[in-house]
């Protein structure tokens, strides 16, 4: 599919060859979203077994097992390599709000929850688990803490996750100049109502509003996957689209004077 | 320190009209969050039927604790407030401008009976101790009535965006009037089907 | 653009440095830093021992723990001046400072913690410190994220005059590259790629002095480039 998409580019169908293509920067930082991503799900996923969420109701003997994984310890090292992926992806969507009709404001409210997700919503929940493989003897009082602490940080981080939407929807549905596509901005929208459903794992140890829980994370992944690939999706064929004389760089002519 | 702040001209405004005039009411794109909206919102009263079903003695007995005649007050002022709202907009429709405006205010403050209504139930439940962690029946009311009263809030906000137009704009923008109302319809919708499933259904 | 606000801000970066240089060379956990194997009780007394010099540095770093935000803010401006199709390095570029800078502070309120009720359960204050070396870490991996968004915003500069010298780009590349090894820390509690070894944290504090030395000179030169009818594009 990305290869279609790629021959499709106005800019490759001039000859252009790909490293001399003048949006290659965003397309830089937009191939690493999928990069970021998967390596995001192999650290989460496969390296250290905390996704899918454990119960919160978990046997402490297995919780102690699990916190002292020394995969947990792999995973932390990966994700801190990689959390400044993070900020490149958010940073193309900026860019996007950035050429928008409307105010900047948007985007640095959304730059500022692009902060704080990234370190109340990856970095902080990863390392809840890695101190506990870090060290062996830990009391399990103390482990049963992190393991509380990691989990709801991840999964029950609203209010960045809500602004960030929200100044995206927003800014979709206000924007003039046609940059993403008006039912996406809905899409945001509508998406946003699912961070309210996961208030519930602050409370719930178990049935379906716990972290682990059918309607507070199976149901919201259901709706996050496909919604995050379509964003995605809309992000790529706007920076196709945009006009290259839209370009920043369009002035820059070579052997042109300019300081 | 010189900033500029637009690096290109705007483009033309093209009103985001995107489908043929009169197939859908409102802005087409706009169903698409109220047909998400609803299917969220059908997934979780499935999932609440389930659960009653599994625990029935539990939602009985919880159920008994929510107040029937504040249900159906809250159910009466957001009736009033749509049917309002179809009126206004029937106005504007046939250039009455005043008489919509007239109209549409009556249905904001109707809506706006709404919040106070939930916070004269919810403060007094909470006050007794009866939280959400209560239990899953008071779990499902907590959040689905909260999350529908955020609906009425984004409501009210919208309505006061359409009485803005309709008090301003020479010429209403009927797209936004109709949009603006479809939305109202929607939460008055998904307060009928709370009403049925939390207050009356025993 | 106007060069001035920009020189007085970039001037506070040997600021700065001074201060956290005093800030290391006062902080008893860093000389010799603080090996992982301590035990929960050795870490304990370790502070107990030393506790009007770490309460006075969390206090001081909790104070200039920023003070390197406008030297970043300095190279994030002049990088939306590098012609690139968008800003999206820029942006990129200043999300992974805020993100660097939050855990960089969570580490020195970490200790601070630790250091507020010496006597606690030695498992909870070895915890803080564990955490606190943990967000020590961590800013390791937002510097390499950074350092090559840069890089790449200059290697794709379409202006005639670049501006930054190119050579800028190789230097935070091959600067990247020895901050990696400075986020194995987690995985290591002995030998070089431990906390408290040559690579992780002799070899990446003194590539950083280096790096922000080296930029400072740079970035000297790039602001005072004759660019005052040019605007600034957010």
């Amino acid at each position: 599919m990305s290869e279609s998409i790629l021959a499709a580019n106005p800019a490759t169908r001039e000859g252009r060859p790909w490293y001399r293509n003048r949006k290659l920067d965003q397309y830089i930082c937009f191939w690493s979203v999928p990069f970021f991503y998967n390596l995001f799900g192999l650290v989460f996923v496969p390296l250290s077994w905390m996704m899918p969420p454990r119960s919160p109701t978990s046997d402490i003997a297995d919780v102690i097992a699990f916190m002292q994984s020394p995969n947990l310890l792999i995973a932390c090292t990966i994700l801190t390599l990689a959390i400044g992926l993070s900020a490149v992806g958010n940073a193309c969507y900026m860019v996007q709000m950035r050429r928008m009709s409307v105010s900047p404001v948007f985007l640095f409210a959304f730059m500022a929850g692009a902060i704080v997700g990234a370190v109340v919503g990856a970095l902080f929940p990863m390392f809840c688990f890695g101190l506990g493989a870090f060290r062996s003897g830990y009391d399990p009082e103390i482990l049963q803490m992190m393991y509380d602490f990691g989990y709801l940080s991840f999964i029950g981080s609203l209010g960045c996750f809500v602004l960030n939407w929200g100044m995206l929807g927003l800014a979709i549905l206000l924007d003039k100049n046609n940059i993403l596509p008006k039912w996406l901005g809905y899409y945001v929208i509508w998406q946003l109502m699912t961070e309210f459903f996961v208030a519930t794992v602050w409370i719930a140890h178990d049935g379906p509003f716990a972290w682990d829980g059918l309607l507070a994370f199976w149901f919201n992944m259901v709706i996050y996957v496909p919604w995050q690939i379509i964003v995605y999706v809309c992000i790529f064929r706007a920076i196709r689209n945009q006009p290259e004389n839209e370009l920043r760089n369009a002035r820059f002519k070579p052997g042109a004077t300019y300081a | 320190m010189a900033i500029t702040t637009a690096d290109a001209e705007p483009l033309p405004d093209t009103n985001g009209n995107t489908t043929a005039p009169g197939l859908v009411p409102g802005e087409a794109s706009m169903w698409f969050f109220i047909l998400g909206d609803l299917l969220i919102f059908g997934v979780y009263f499935v999932c609440y039927m389930v659960y009653r079903g599994e625990h029935a003695g539990l939602f009985l007995q919880s159920q008994r604790h929510l107040d029937q005649g504040i249900g159906m007050s809250n159910t009466v002022v957001l009736l009033t407030s749509s049917l309002f709202v179809a009126l206004g907009t029937e106005a504007a429709r046939a250039g009455k401008a005043a008489r919509a405006t007239r109209l549409v205010g009556i249905a904001f403050a109707c809506g706006a009976v709404f919040p106070i209504l939930k916070l004269v139930e919810w403060l007094p439940k909470l006050g007794a101790g009866i939280t959400p962690g209560e239990n899953l029946f008071f779990m499902f009311y907590y959040l689905m009535t909260g999350l529908h009263l955020v609906h009425v809030l984004l409501g009210l906000v919208i309505l006061g965006f359409v009485l803005r137009s309709l008090r301003s704009a020479s010429t209403p923008n009927m797209k936004f009037i109709e949009t603006g109302g479809i939305y109202w319809h929607m939460v008055d919708l998904l307060w009928l089907l709370l009403f049925a499933l939390f207050y009356l259904i025993r | 653009m106007s060069t001035r606000g920009q020189l007085l801000l970039l001037w506070t970066t040997p600021v700065a440095g001074v201060l956290f240089l005093a800030a290391y060379l006062m902080f008893p956990g860093f000389s010799p830093p603080m090996s992982p194997t301590m035990t929960p009780e050795e870490v304990a007394a370790f502070l107990q021992a030393n506790l009007t010099a770490t309460r006075g540095v969390v206090i001081f770093v909790n104070l200039i723990g920023a003070s390197l935000v406008p030297f970043f803010a300095c190279i994030a401006v002049q990088m939306l001046r590098v012609g690139n199709s968008s800003p999206v390095f820029a942006y990129s570029y200043i999300i992974c400072v805020g993100i660097g800078l939050t855990a960089f502070i969570l580490a020195d309120y970490c200790w601070g913690v630790a250091a507020y009720r010496p006597d606690r359960d030695p498992q909870l204050v070895s915890l803080l410190n564990d955490m606190a070396w943990f967000f020590f870490i961590a800013p390791a991996g937002l510097v390499v994220v950074q350092n090559l968004c840069l890089a790449g915003s200059i290697y794709l500069d379409a202006r005639p005059k670049p501006v930054f010298p190119r050579w800028v780009a190789h230097f935070n590349v091959a600067t990247a590259v020895l901050m990696i090894p400075g986020a194995f820390a987690i995985l290591h509690k002995a030998g070089p790629l431990a906390w408290d070894g040559s690579l992780s944290f002799s070899l990446r504090l003194a590539t950083f002095a280096v790096y922000v030395a080296v930029m400072f000179f740079v970035l000297l030169r790039v602001v005072q480039q004759p660019v005052e009818s040019e605007g600034v594009l957010l």
